[in-house]
């Protein structure tokens, strides 16, 4: 035991300091649109590649044309690669997550909003807040072990107020992974009725949000809307930690609550 | 890798598995069906490195099941009655395996021939646990939500007193229909679907896929592209096997040592996010090679790998010669080989039971015919013996990526892939995935498109390991023996 405390100590310490910073360099990251102007239905490069059909090119219009839905996104990059003309491109930011589903479909004229949706402020407020968070997995695992690193030493979400509870009684919130099919539904149900009100959800992951690659299957893997009522969206496959925490801030601002 | 295709009629089956699973050292791979109307039963010699595909054609609904001689065969039967309504005659324990009651007791989604209208009978989709009776005897529920953060699924267990006499697992609640997908999406975009199987696998899942579409259009990755691969291998093992270390640690209060290497194996993690850009390594391998060329980061790698083993030595050895750690450790949650050998057990589970089977080995692609790790074994079968072979294998994999990026040579990482599949032709790809034996099987119809696509994850053998495992142990220690085989829920219910 002493030589174990001895070593923790020797270690210093390794939370991150800073609050949900943006990914390294050379990270993924989830793609975004700038204004710059493409060619349309000419080119319709990144819809064709798109493994998830979240990319649509609507008409040959200078500008104007390409909707990109990071709901449905899972973050393989490759239409960013494949766009010849810089109007989709990688942006590195772990605060992605929103609060409305729409909010998540970007079109070249409705650019992603860049600025904070949490302020200092907020940061003040959720430094003085708690959330008991219950976790439903109903997919591959990824998202799952995110959420567990959310809480390792390295991101250490429960200074921020989060607490992972092990039961939905004691549950504000309800964190869902995956996308959510016919075997999962009557029990992920039976958890949300066992939460007592105000209650909120959470989806983690591009599965439980549109269902991902898993989308249009016969088990009715389309995520979890059908299922559940979504307060909060967090995009990626599987999100970052840091993403994650954002998303459960963004959660905790709510106004249910 | 090429298998070689045999027509084995349905009256010998029984007795050609039988022979052929008589030599020790040969296996069952999987057992599974194109369409309905026939039974497809690939077998491996790992000696050899080779493997045959035998095709059992049906011309009903039924065939004689092999479970009661061969009992590796329970839940492969199983599934294949859930997804193509095939009875397996004489079956002892015929339950539904992916396929819940919410489904319709007709709906056989793989089956694409249709049903002979005579015997059109219902699909019993009611499950019942096996009753384990006598006095004082009781049962706990587990899940299918369980009380951690991690996948779901079902556990009965029976108990008198403290001892567990029982353990059955039901599964199925995370069927997504990922094989049907498979066969329904365009394969040059199948790889995304392919790797979410199970995501903590992603690499190893993406490297079988793309071993299988290779080996039917007979390309090959380029050499870096060889070496690239085989280093998001060996990341995902070492990220996952800290991964379950630490989830051991925490199922035996050493929470100190828990947080330790959930912090190390944030290391690990940054160490794949630098090779393929994100940490679980999605989209990186894919059929003709890889995806991006990692050049700039490889000294990084190289200096973080070597940083990451160094202060892995001293944890790794607080947590073995930690006395109280040992003792919950030592004895609990035996396999003996036999039954090991029985069911078909692979990956960590089956070396600590003295199976000495380790693809990478046995059937070497890539790069692995000259830079195989050394086989990591263990006799004893308990849970101690899991730790100790995945400690083994751990540092083996630390070794293997420094060697690796020594001798990285220079090239393209891509080779051109043909648009085209062959029509009627099967690939398969048999990779060393952390948990053990991931098989991918694919076969294309008249019209060149996928018509059948199987995985068989190593979870799907080892969930009746564990079952095993716990027979006489205290219900206390179900968590650290649940934690010892690390089973994916996701990859068996695909």
């Amino acid at each position: 035991m002493f030589k174990l405390l001895s070593y923790l100590i020797s270690q210093g310490t390794a939370t991150a300091q800073g609050f949900c910073p943006p990914l390294d360099d050379d990270c993924l990251g989830l793609p975004t649109l700038t204004s710059t102007s493409c060619m349309g239905t000419d080119c319709s490069a990144c819809a064709n590649i798109c493994p998830t059909k979240a990319i649509q090119v609507l008409c040959q219009a200078e500008g104007s044309s390409v909707t990109l839905d990071r709901g449905a996104c899972i973050g393989c990059s490759l239409c960013i690669e494949t766009c010849p003309t810089g109007t989709i491109v990688k942006d590195l930011s772990t605060q992605t997550a929103t609060t409305k589903r729409q909010d998540l479909v970007l079109s070249t004229t409705k650019l992603r909003d860049e600025r904070p949706i949490l302020s200092n402020q907020d940061r003040q407020y959720i430094f003085h807040k708690s959330l008991a968070v219950r976790v439903v997995s109903t997919g591959c695992s990824a998202c799952d072990l995110e959420i567990g690193a959310s809480g390792n030493p390295i991101f250490d979400m429960e200074r921020f107020g989060v607490q992972i509870v092990a039961s939905p009684r004691a549950a504000d919130a309800l964190l869902v992974t995956g996308p959510v099919g016919k075997g999962m539904q009557e029990a992920l149900k039976r958890c949300w009725e066992a939460m007592s009100e105000p209650r909120l959800v959470i989806a983690v992951g591009t599965c439980s949000i549109s269902g991902g690659v898993h989308k249009e299957g016969y088990a009715d893997t389309n995520g979890l809307e059908p299922t559940l009522p979504v307060d909060v969206y967090i995009p990626g496959c599987p999100p970052h930690p840091w993403s994650i925490i954002y998303g459960i801030a963004l959660a905790m601002k709510n106004t249910k609550l | 890798m090429k298998v070689k295709h045999l027509e084995i009629p349905l009256n010998k089956r029984l007795t050609s598995l039988s022979s052929w699973l008589a030599d020790k050292h040969q296996r069952l791979g999987l057992i599974t069906s194109i369409d309905g109307s026939q039974l497809i039963t690939l077998v491996l010699d790992p000696q050899q490195g080779s493997a045959q595909l035998w095709e059992s054609p049906l011309s009903g609904d039924e065939y004689p099941s092999l479970t009661p001689l061969i009992p590796q065969c329970h839940w492969y039967e199983r599934a294949v009655w859930d997804l193509f309504g095939l009875y397996p005659n004489g079956h002892p324990r015929l339950k539904q395996l992916l396929l819940h009651e919410v489904y319709d007791p007709h709906f056989h989604p793989l089956r694409t021939i249709a049903r002979l209208p005579e015997i059109v009978s219902a699909t019993q989709r009611k499950y019942e646990f096996l009753k384990v009776e006598g006095e004082g005897v009781y049962e706990v529920p587990v899940g299918p939500i369980h009380a951690g953060i991690i996948e779901p699924g079902h556990f009965r267990l029976s108990c008198l007193g403290e001892e567990i006499l029982n353990l059955e697992i039901r599964l199925g609640y995370l069927h997504r229909g990922i094989e049907k997908q498979l066969s329904k999406i365009p394969w040059q975009k199948a790889r995304f679907l392919a790797e979410a199987a199970s995501s903590d696998t992603a690499a190893a899942n993406a490297l079988a896929h793309a071993q299988a579409m290779e080996s039917l259009v007979q390309i090959q990755a380029p050499p870096k592209a060889q070496y690239l691969r085989s280093l998001s291998l060996e990341l995902e093992r070492i990220a996952m096997h800290i991964a379950d270390l630490g989830g051991m640690a925490v199922d035996i209060g050493y929470l100190g040592m828990a947080s330790t290497l959930a912090r190390l194996r944030g290391s690990a993690l940054r160490l794949a996010d630098l090779l393929t850009g994100t940490r679980f390594q999605r989209g990186f391998i894919l059929p003709g090679g890889v995806h991006k060329d990692p050049d700039k980061q490889l000294s990084t790698i190289r200096h973080e790998t070597h940083k990451l083993k160094v202060s892995l030595e001293p944890v790794i050895t607080l947590f073995v010669e930690n006395s109280s750690a040992q003792e919950r450790m030592e004895t609990i949650g035996r396999v003996s080989p036999s039954l090991a050998r029985d069911f078909g057990l692979v990956g960590i589970a089956g070396r600590a039971s003295g199976i000495a089977y380790d693809t990478r080995q046995h059937f070497p692609q890539g790069i692995f015919p000259t830079h195989a790790p050394p086989v990591a074994v263990e006799t004893k079968g308990d849970v101690s013996a899991r730790i100790k072979v995945r400690i083994t294998e751990l540092f083996n994999s630390l070794a293997l990526i420094e060697t690796l990026l020594e001798e990285i040579p220079a090239g393209s990482v891509l080779s051109c892939v043909p648009d085209k599949l062959p029509a009627n032709s099967i690939g398969v790809g048999i990779v060393e995935a952390f948990r053990g034996e991931l098989i991918h099987l694919v076969f294309t119809g008249a019209d060149k498109a996928i018509s059948r696509y199987a995985i068989k994850d190593p979870s799907f053998n080892n969930w009746t390991g564990l079952s095993i495992a716990v027979r006489g142990n205290l219900l206390a220690d179900f968590p650290i023996c649940n934690k010892s085989f690390s089973l994916s829920y996701s990859g068996h219910d695909l």
